[in-house]
């Protein structure tokens, strides 16, 4: 993963720190700075609608990166995702209520909180590879929601709690929602940066030596507990950043919000982005977050078919068609959309010639 | 003491098919490697097909039970042929994420027929009523539930132990390498496991559609059975057992005496502390294999 194969044309690497570079070829940074400029300039152009979708797009992108960390680089299974990425919620709520930080103090705070709780819930599955992080994970989703749940004086209980987006600062009012997008946005470039480029430090490359077989990595003198419990960590600070940002534009939260399901779709759609690649899990989040805002549009269609029925029939047909497709993306591609898009880019790049 | 004895009950009653259901994902565990998530899944399917059969088309009780675990056979070879069979080989996440989806495909389908209705079975199924036992008063769908539980997995096991396919299953269960240098058929071995363990998980999903009534929440049990198969070892049948009552009788005890301490609902905690402690502390289980591999 840190060292592409699938050179651009014409692009001879001479020495390391080329064959590690984050941008290949300049044209690739140019044409990575113009998407992102542009995703800063429709904010001015699309009505609110469309910029709600994109803010959800943009946290969501942020979480499954997290979890793409924890999972695709590091090789470990977490199905508490979405409880993390609650707990940033909350965090950002408590301290702005109870303790009465901003904004901007809370944020970094909403990320580290989730990683102090994630790397806690990690440490008794570091012993024993495979499987065993995953159950360490359910229990940590049933005990942070039976903690919301029952920690009144601090959470509010089942009512929910009220978060607050960051007042005006240098002249620019956040609660107008563009100017929030534009806020959201930038944490997500800065959080997709930093992952990017954690995969090819020391701790990144740690990472993927562990997954790839971790007996083989001890045997290199990578301490193999630090480091899942660090690629726990860091993946439920991605999450509650995630969070936190995503809460604030609702600015409410509920533990209902977060559900095992959503922690199930969180690994099934990181599976279908594609696993080990940045690509991969905001596509993965696009692809899923899609999909919701689909079901939430052919509900007034399912109305009129089927009356009273619809809520059930929709929550089950979301239910039977998300399981369907990743069930069916595993097993006919199980390394997801991204490698797709590497066939496709592959196949034009060498464009006359088959291969 | 009375308070001690009537908890135990309690806790056995309920353990048992927590015993129950840990067995079914012990069943596929040892063959296939893979922990299927998806029983908890076939919970719900089980206790809502066979109240369909026998409350809503009113048919006799054995024609119910035949029906539904003929359809819990059907769904198992489902499973297993489209989608675990093309994953054999694959890492190990792979495999559970197919299996989660299942477990959520399950309960889409669930709600899609039935729209997470509250059923219960009446008195169609088993007697309902009391014992009085000294002090004790026994509930007499727990104490049926219980010995159901226990018949099932002695026939499993003695299934195991006696027939020559059992013995296959064994062999696959050591390596699945050797078994298929053996002439067995190691794929077909897969399709039993997956036929047994539904059919396991179903019935246990009858038992508790009982005793808590038929809903799309069963399937929190089939969560906490996990527990039980952590506690038990990942490949231990008798383990599996034990856990499975031990979860159910600390379940009650801290339900009783901590119940006051802490607040609100505390049955979906317990089991999963305790599940934390044992990772901490005994992370194979009490009779699991401890792994030990080489580069």
């Amino acid at each position: 993963m840190t060292i592409n194969v699938d050179r651009p044309c014409g692009t001879f690497d001479s020495n390391y720190y080329q064959a590690m570079e984050i941008f290949r070829t300049p044209l690739r940074k140019f044409l990575m700075i113009a998407f992102i400029v542009l995703l800063y300039a429709i904010a001015f152009i699309l009505d609110d609608y469309i910029i709600s979708i994109l803010i959800v797009f943009c946290a969501f992108s942020i979480g499954m990166t997290g979890l793409q960390i924890i999972t695709g680089y590091a090789g470990q299974i977490s199905l508490g995702h979405a409880a993390f990425m609650g707990v940033g919620m909350y965090t950002m709520a408590v301290f702005q209520e109870h303790l009465g930080f901003n904004f901007w103090f809370a944020l970094p705070l909403a990320g580290l909180v989730p990683m102090i709780i994630g790397m806690l819930f990690g440490v008794p599955a570091v012993r024993i590879k495979g499987l065993y992080l995953a159950f360490a994970s359910l229990a940590a989703h049933f005990v942070i929601v039976y903690a919301i749940n029952n920690w009144r004086s601090v959470t509010n209980g089942t009512d929910g709690m009220y978060l607050h987006r960051p007042g005006v600062l240098l002249g620019i009012d956040f609660m107008i929602d563009k100017y929030y997008y534009i806020l959201v946005l930038t944490v997500t470039v800065i959080m997709i940066y930093f992952a990017k480029n954690l995969s090819r430090t020391r701790l990144g490359r740690a990472f993927v030596a562990v997954r790839d077989n971790d007996i083989a990595a001890e045997v290199m003198g990578i301490n193999i507990a630090h480091t899942k419990v660090l690629a726990f960590g860091i993946g439920c600070f991605y999450a509650g950043i995630a969070g936190a940002v995503g809460g604030g534009y609702y600015e409410y939260v509920n533990v209902e919000w977060f559900t095992l399901t959503d922690s199930i779709w969180y690994l099934g759609f990181l599976v279908v982005g594609g696993l080990g690649s940045i690509f991969g899990a905001i596509a993965g989040a696009v692809v899923w977050k899609s999909l919701d805002e689909l079901s939430t549009l052919v509900t007034p269609i399912t109305e009129a078919l089927l009356g009273g029925m619809a809520f059930y029939a929709s929550a089950a047909f979301s239910l039977v068609i998300y399981s369907l497709i990743v069930i069916v993306v595993l097993v006919l591609e199980p390394r997801g959309i991204n490698h797709r898009w590497q066939i496709i880019k592959r196949s034009y790049r060498l464009h006359p010639f088959p291969y | 003491m009375e308070d001690l004895l009537k908890s135990i009950m309690l806790g056995l009653a309920s353990g048992g098919i927590y015993a129950l259901v840990a067995v079914s994902y012990v069943i596929i565990y040892k063959s296939t490697r893979i922990f299927a998530f998806s029983q908890a899944g076939m919970l719900v399917i089980g206790a809502y097909t066979f109240w369909q059969c026998l409350v809503v088309w009113s048919l006799p009780i054995w024609i119910s039970i035949l029906i539904t675990l003929a359809i819990a056979a059907a769904i198992a070879i489902i499973i297993e042929r489209v989608s675990m069979r093309p994953l054999i080989g694959q890492p190990i996440l792979a495999p559970i994420v197919v299996t989660l989806g299942v477990m959520l495909f399950l309960r889409g389908i669930a709600l899609l027929f039935w729209h997470g209705e509250v059923e219960g079975y009446g008195e169609a199924f088993l007697p309902l009523g009391v014992w009085h036992v000294g002090f004790l008063s026994l509930p007499k769908i727990q104490v049926y539930g219980f010995i159901i539980c226990m018949l099932v997995i002695a026939l499993l096991i003695s299934f195991y132990k006696y027939t020559r396919t059992g013995l296959g299953m064994r062999v696959v269960h050591e390596d699945h390498l050797v078994a298929q240098n053996l002439g067995i058929n190691v794929k077909r071995i897969f399709q039993y496991s997956w036929i047994f363990s539904c059919a396991v998980a179903v019935i246990g999903g009858m038992l508790l559609g009982n005793i808590q009534g038929v809903g799309l929440d069963l399937d929190a049990n089939g969560l906490i059975a996990i527990a039980a198969v952590l506690f038990g070892g990942l490949e231990s049948f008798g383990g599996a057992v034990i856990a499975g009552l031990a979860i159910g009788i600390i379940q009650i005890f801290a339900i009783q005496y901590l119940g006051a301490l802490l607040p609100g609902e505390i049955t979906m905690l317990v089991p999963f502390v305790f599940l934390l402690l044992i990772l901490l502390i005994k992370p194979y289980g009490l009779f699991g294999l401890v792994r030990i591999e080489r580069l």
